[in-house]
């Protein structure tokens, strides 16, 4: 079973007069272990796609499944429970707090779960993508391709079983996105997670084991 | 970082505390309006508090004392036996000191002179107090004399001093007065000193507090003169103690008020530094709830921001309205220790809870919205 599905999803935007019908019926799953990249001209609708994978967004017309179940329907309180507990972030322009430090915030997702003491697995995933070194260094004292994995790491602190990435390499230079690419596929298989991520980067048909082309709101075959 | 681990326990305060220390100046900056505002509140009350006690401090126990004299359309010259067995009646448990009264002028044994009002009554100790020697409840024989006419006239305890032929024996030192009443020279002397004198020229009614002095006072004037007429004229000042209080409480009130306008002023500069830096954090907060943290747990955040802000200008102001009060009651009533009364203190706290109360109250809008902003659209910037 897919982790993720969408079933004939459509996503109109009323700007003014005019209807922008950004997917006109997108049918899509992604599965645990599997890396699946999305690729398309610019304003095909690939950020549109991915924030209804992560429950950031809900469709216009459609189904978003989760684990076999319909969430298309949730209230915002709902999707919000369900981020937390399955999916994980990863942003073009990192979006790390700036006042926190790295350990602080790949703990940040768990932060108010006070039940839970995150610290220990915050470390071990630093340490795993490399910045056992880098504990208790803020942003600014880090590096893009740093800053990035540490936001691979906050995306995997809650034990996700699926990890989104909009332009993971967008902000970086060729190699740094190479060992970025490299630390997402390692992972995929250590956590058995379905990763889904949103590029123009060429380099990542090497890594990925199935490409979904978008063109004009439409998954092309 | 104490502060910090203190308040590792709860992630929105943890959290608020640390956005509050990215923008230090204009964390500053917000603080500094509240401080402001509390200040004005607190150290205005405070000083119409010590303005208050001042002023029954100023009027002694005059307030507490009704005096009684002979009215307009009295038949007698004075106020008759008959009448103040029947103030007696209504005074209860207040001391009923009825007076009689005239001036003579003593002579020291160098020759010095000096003009002295004679009062003659029996209850002395009811009325005057006495720094040296005794003060008889009931005045016989002997003379009380006050302590600066007697240090004028080289008269000491014991002396004689000479009254209508009489001579009388100095007993007590009555001490001079503070406030308005006090003053004057002063010569104390038993009722039989006046004996040919048939009617009282005063009655002076001592009670426990002003408004017991105006309640007998109201009884008397009530039994005694009827519709227009003035057979005895009563004086309160109980009822200028009203007045006092009454404005004051006024003036209190007007600059209370001035000080809530400041602190309205600052609420509205930390309602616009929370929508600011929500604002520019608008991204960040679009994260926050991407990565599942809850709406409610965005908006403690942010009010938690609003109430640091509120806590910290509210300590802040209360510890400067706290030194404003000493200097206030130093120059006013010589003794700064007298802000510690509850009365000023209140002031402090009134001033505190209204810096958290306004703050947090600013802070609600900003923390709603930033709490229900779409995480696409924060995240879309
Ligand atoms: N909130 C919105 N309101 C109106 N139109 C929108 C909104 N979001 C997206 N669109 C429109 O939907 C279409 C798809 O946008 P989307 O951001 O998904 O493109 P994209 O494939 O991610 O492009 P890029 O590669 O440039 O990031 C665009 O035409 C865009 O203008
Ligand atoms: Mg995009």
């Amino acid at each position: 079973m897919s982790v993720i599905e969408l079933e004939g999803v459509v996503k109109r935007y009323q700007s003014g007069e005019e209807v922008i019908e950004a997917l006109k019926g997108v049918d899509f799953h992604a599965d645990r272990g599997e890396m699946v990249t999305v690729i398309g001209p610019s304003g095909s609708g690939k950020s549109t796609m991915l924030n209804m994978i992560g429950l950031l967004d809900t469709p216009t017309e459609g189904t978003v499944r989760l684990d076999g179940r319909d969430v298309t329907n949730f209230t915002e309180d709902e999707l919000t429970e369900e981020r937390r507990s399955t999916i994980g972030f990863v942003f073009q322009a990192f979006h790390l707090l700036p006042m926190l430090t790295a350990t602080e915030n790949v703990e940040l997702p768990s932060m108010w779960d006070t039940k839970r003491d995150r610290h220990d697995r915050a470390v071990d995933l630093l340490q795993r993508v490399g910045l056992g070194d880098r504990l208790s260094h803020t942003p600014s004292q880090l590096s893009g391709g740093q800053q990035q994995r540490v936001a691979i790491a906050r995306a995997l602190i809650n034990e996700p079983e699926i990890l989104l990435a909009d332009e993971p390499t967008g902000n970086l230079d060729q190699d740094t996105g190479r060992t970025i690419l490299e630390e997402l596929t390692r992972l995929k298989e250590e956590e058995n997670i379905a990763i889904v991520a949103v590029t123009h980067d060429e380099q990542f048909v090497e890594y990925t084991d199935r490409v979904v082309r978008l063109v004009d709101g439409e998954v092309q075959s | 970082m104490s502060i910090t681990s203190a308040l590792w326990r709860f992630p929105s305060v943890q959290m608020a505390w640390r956005n509050l220390g990215r923008n230090r100046i204009r964390t500053a900056l917000a603080t500094l309006g509240i401080v402001i505002g509390v200040v004005a509140i607190a150290s205005l009350g405070i000083a119409g508090v010590a303005l208050q006690q001042q002023a029954t401090a100023n009027l002694g126990t005059l307030a507490d004392e009704v005096t009684v004299t002979a009215g307009e359309d009295s038949t007698t010259e004075g106020v008759t036996e008959e009448q103040v067995e029947e103030i007696r009646g209504l005074a209860g448990d207040a001391a009923v000191v009825p007076k009689k009264s005239n001036r003579t002028t003593l002579t020291s044994r160098d020759g010095q002179e000096a003009r002295v009002s004679v009062t003659a009554l029996t209850e002395a100790s009811a009325l005057y107090d006495v720094s040296a020697g005794d003060n008889p409840d009931r005045l016989q024989s002997g003379a009380l004399l006050t302590n600066s006419t007697a240090t004028q006239l080289g008269f000491e305890l014991g002396d004689p001093v000479e009254y209508d032929g009489r001579l009388y024996r100095i007993r007590g030192l009555i001490e001079s007065q503070s406030g308005f009443g006090g003053g004057g020279n002063e010569l104390v002397l038993p009722l039989s000193a006046l004996a040919e004198q048939q009617y009282y020229d005063s009655v002076t009614i001592v009670a426990a507090d002003g408004q017991e002095a105006q309640r007998i006072a109201d009884a008397i004037e009530a039994r005694v003169n009827e519709d227009d007429e003035e057979v005895l004229s009563v004086t309160s000042f109980a009822s200028v103690q009203e007045n006092i209080d009454s404005f004051l409480n006024t003036l209190n009130l007007a600059l209370l008020g001035i000080g809530s306008i400041s602190l309205v002023v600052a609420s509205v500069a930390i309602l616009n530094v929370m929508l600011m830096s929500t604002i520019e954090r608008r991204g960040e907060i679009g994260v926050l709830r991407a990565v599942g943290i809850r709406r409610g747990e965005v908006l403690r955040m942010i009010l938690a921001e609003a109430a640091f802000l509120g806590v910290i200008g509210g300590v802040v102001g209360a510890a400067v309205s706290f030194a404003v009060g000493l200097v206030v009651f130093q120059v006013l009533a010589g003794d700064p220790t007298l802000v510690f009364g509850w009365e000023s203190i209140r002031y402090l706290l009134i001033g505190f809870g209204f810096a958290v109360f306004a703050s947090v109250l600013s802070g609600l809008y900003p923390a709603w919205k930033a709490a229900n902003d779409p995480p696409v659209e924060a995240l879309r910037g």
